[in-house]
């Protein structure tokens, strides 16, 4: 494969200090910060009454699924289009969006009433009001006035989201998967996140102070960042100019703690370092560094001594700051906000200041840039994104062409281990295929009738909740393998092996509790524990944790095919190298207003509401062949053909080979859909015999991720040669094949 | 004035040391009245401690306070019962 440099040629940002990238910048290096009270709701009794909110913001009239996160996505996204001059509709652009609560500023007083009082009247109107704005509806309202887009992926990763979302676009470009990625984040401020943060003691009174001695904790703020990223070579062509190059990256997990970053900074460290060595560019070369620096206690001085031990001696020399005194911490946009502040540095030759660093803490012992922004120039810089759960992402933006390229990676990907917790049982590779077998009497227990307690190790599972309970249950199994005499968990004590896993809404009932105790018994009630199992990436940051996985690691949501798009994921991931092995499938809890949701939407299909909504999960192995074959593991299924659309695009089903006789393959359906039959006879596909899952498996949003682990388990049988799973839900849709080892 | 005796006061909190974190299996009678509840002993940390905080403050209606202070009051379940029941007898 060629070499590739990969541009940002357009950025767009939205913050409490301005609607657009150029008064936002002018701004911050103005030294001007944007706190001051929240008024979008009541914050009496908090510890902290302040934000950096973004002003004047109006939703749509009708805004049917329009939220504030969604309005500053569009705007931030609208900017980096038109300043990249690309536009989605006469080009193979892709969109990725990183975030954590999507809309939950617009649903979350419905979310306590549907808690406190589910059927009353009021209860019944807070519902029909819902119709959620779950994480992927800000990917969808920016595919509805921007797009078509060939590809969305929706992640979290907490407050690395953005960072990572960039990380995805990046991988796009250089697989060739698209021309031009869309890439960024956007998280509105709301209660839960500002309560939340305010119970885990987490916030300054005061405008946070990041690196200072005095610091208290961080101060929220909210916005959007996206950046417009393409080929150099295709940049050149249109004969664009790019605001900065972005060199290199790389993501981790910490495995420590759900909240708490590693002390010593090791992995954070380790990051860096691999940050560096995927650019090709020496600490000697970095000439700024943009910090994670939220102005807590713990992540300041874990930072720094991570900044320290990766750079070394260059740390006494490279200037470093934070932006967060000045727009706050704008959690899953902060990653995407950062990355362009840093991409103008770069460009323009100013470093912004740390803002509210008057008294630099010794445990911060860096070059900092303090209350003054100055000239300064940058061959190459660093942004640090660091996330609840651990999960690290630092991204290299460097000067156009200051670097060598980057080298793309298109590793072959192998399944080396499979599991499901289906309502048929908890299940390896072997019994998952069997689920293919025919209906079973138990398709319709919710919840699981199954040991869910027991089976981890109590005193190290004792923070997980059931989602992230289903999730560590399906990930141990998927690892150990069918053999038990041959447990295969070594593998995830490697470095770097990961977890990626998708949920469709995420922790609604759990939200939905946390929110009635805020609004019943005040902010000093809301849960402290609780509160990090809100997030949509705290299922697979336990697993991470629980299991010692500390490779990439982070969530992604596309409602029905959740677990599709975290398979894609994972194999996207492993195929450029960024990881060795990703444990990788879907969780789904059970949720009681999820089903009463779901239930109401499909209200006029009358077979979607005679079942109910199970609980279930899946997990898949999935692993670089080279590194499979080099310690003798045990191969399921080969990865085959990926594809993925979108609303408007023609199903791919014509295109995608099949390799055997037809006799020795099988089409699985993770659930039925009206169509589908006449599409497969119109495809090479005509004659295999097609198998569907969900009557045995229950109904859910995460099937897809069982399909594939069922799919796994038959070629791993040897009863079937290759293996075609085809996944849709509204607007959107997956196929994938699987090959015999 | 609270008549809850401080023996009883201490059962209860260490109910409730296993209810709200979760310490499933850990039968709350083995907790010892003297021992570290955070680095040695149970291995609470931080998190475990805002939970706690929390909860005694729900149950008992007493603020724990924040900082140095909370150190020594969640140094054991003796220090967090004689904190819960001098807070209590001087409301």
């Amino acid at each position: 494969m060629e070499d590739v440099r990969i541009w940002m040629t357009g950025a767009g940002l939205v913050t409490a200090l301005g609607r657009n990238t150029r008064e936002t910048w002018e701004r911050l290096v103005g030294g001007e910060r944007g706190f001051g009270p929240v008024d979008l709701f009541e914050v009496t009794g908090q510890r902290a009454t302040i934000a950096a909110s973004v002003r004047g913001i109006d939703l749509p009239d009708h805004s049917g699924g329009w939220s504030r996160t969604s309005v500053f996505a569009r705007e931030a996204a609208e900017e980096a289009l038109v300043e990249a001059g690309v536009s989605p509709k006469s080009a193979r652009v892709g969109l990725v969006v990183g975030g954590t609560t999507g809309g939950m500023f617009e649903t979350e007083a419905r979310l306590a009433k549907l808690h406190a009082e589910p059927y009353t009247r009021e209860g019944k109107k807070a519902l029909s009001e819902m119709l959620t704005h779950p994480l992927t509806s800000t990917g969808d309202r920016l595919f509805e006035c921007l797009g078509p887009f060939v590809c969305v992926r929706t992640i979290c990763s907490a407050c690395s989201s953005g960072a990572n979302a960039l990380v995805i676009g990046a991988l796009w470009l250089l697989s060739g998967k698209v021309d031009a990625v869309l890439a960024g984040g956007s998280d509105g401020l709301c209660r839960l996140t500002f309560s939340g943060f305010n119970a885990l003691a987490a916030m300054d009174p005061d405008p946070c102070r990041p690196f200072d001695r005095r610091r208290r904790g961080l101060s929220l703020g909210e916005g959007a960042g996206f950046v417009v990223l393409e080929r150099a070579s295709d940049a050149r062509t249109r004969g664009r100019t790019p605001i900065a190059e972005l060199a290199g990256w790389a993501l981790a997990a910490e495995a420590h703690h759900i909240t708490n970053p590693e002390p010593a900074g090791k992995v954070a460290a380790g990051v860096v370092r691999d940050a560096l060595l995927r650019a090709r560019i020496s600490p000697a070369e970095v000439d700024y560094v943009n910090a994670h620096g939220t102005g807590t206690p713990l992540n300041d001085a874990m930072e720094s001594a991570a900044l320290r031990l990766a750079l070394g001696e260059e740390s006494h020399r490279i200037p470093v700051s934070s932006s967060k005194g000045q727009i706050g911490h704008t959690l899953g946009a902060a990653g995407a906000v950062e990355a362009i502040l840093t991409a103008l540095a770069v460009a323009r030759g100013v470093l912004p200041p740390t803002i509210g660093l008057e008294e630099p803490d010794a445990a911060c012992d860096l070059v900092h840039v303090m209350s003054a922004a100055r000239p300064s120039h940058v061959r190459a810089a660093l942004s640090n994104s660091f996330g609840f759960g651990g999960m690290d992402t630092v991204l290299v933006i460097s000067q156009p062409d200051h670097g060598p390229p980057l080298e793309p990676s298109a590793r072959k990907v192998v399944v080396t281990g499979a599991s499901t917790l289906t309502p048929a049982g908890f299940l390896g590779a072997r019994g998952s295929a069997a689920l293919l077998a025919g209906p079973s009497r138990a398709a319709r227990a919710r919840p699981l009738d199954i040991e869910i307690e027991s089976s981890l190790e109590a005193a190290r599972a004792r923070r997980l909740d059931r989602p992230a309970r289903l999730g560590a249950m399906v990930a141990v199994r998927a690892l150990d393998g069918d053999d038990t005499s041959q447990p295969n968990r070594a593998v995830a004590a490697r470095p770097r092996v990961g977890a990626v896993f998708g949920t469709a809404f995420g922790s609604v009932d759990a939200s939905a509790a946390f929110m009635h105790r805020l609004f019943d018994r005040g902010p000093r009630f809301a849960s402290p524990a609780e509160f990090p199992n809100l997030v949509p990436s705290s299922p697979v940051g336990h697993v991470s944790i629980y299991l010692g996985l500390r490779g990439a690691t982070l969530a992604t949501a596309d409602l029905a095919t959740s677990g599709e798009s975290a398979i894609v994921q994972a194999v996207e991931l492993v195929a450029a190298g960024e990881a060795d092995a990703i444990v990788a499938g879907s969780i789904e809890g059970a949720s009681d207003i999820a089903e009463r949701i779901l239930v109401g939407l499909f209200a006029r299909s009358s077979a979607e509401v005679d079942t109910p909504r199970a609980e279930g999960a899946a997990a898949l192995v999935l692993e670089a062949q080279g590194h499979a074959e080099a310690r003798e593991a045990h191969v399921l299924a080969r990865i085959g053909e990926i594809h993925e659309w979108r609303e408007g695009a023609e199903l791919p089903l014509r295109s995608i080979r099949l390799s055997v006789n037809p006799s020795m393959a099988r089409v699985i359906l993770p659930r039925d859909h009206d169509g589908m039959g006449a599409l497969l006879d119109d495809s090479p596909w005509r004659a295999v015999a097609r198998l569907s899952l969900a009557s045995s498996a229950g109904q859910h949003e995460g099937l897809g991720g069982i399909a594939l682990a069922a799919g796994a388990g038959l070629l791993g049988e040897g009863d079937v040669q290759q293996v075609l799973i085809v996944g849709l839900a509204i607007g959107r849709g997956y196929a994938l094949t699987l090959d015999a080892p | 004035m609270d008549p809850t005796p401080l023996s009883l006061l201490k059962t209860e909190i260490k109910g409730l040391i296993v209810k709200e974190l979760n310490l499933q299996g850990r039968d709350p009678a083995t907790i010892e009245d003297d021992a570290p509840l955070f680095g040695a002993g149970l291995s609470l940390d931080s998190l475990d401690a805002l939970q706690l905080a929390m909860s005694v403050e729900e149950k008992y209606g007493v603020r724990i306070p924040e900082g140095e202070e909370a150190h020594a009051i969640f140094a054991s379940v003796s220090a967090l019962a004689h904190h819960v029941a001098t807070a209590r007898a001087t409301a």
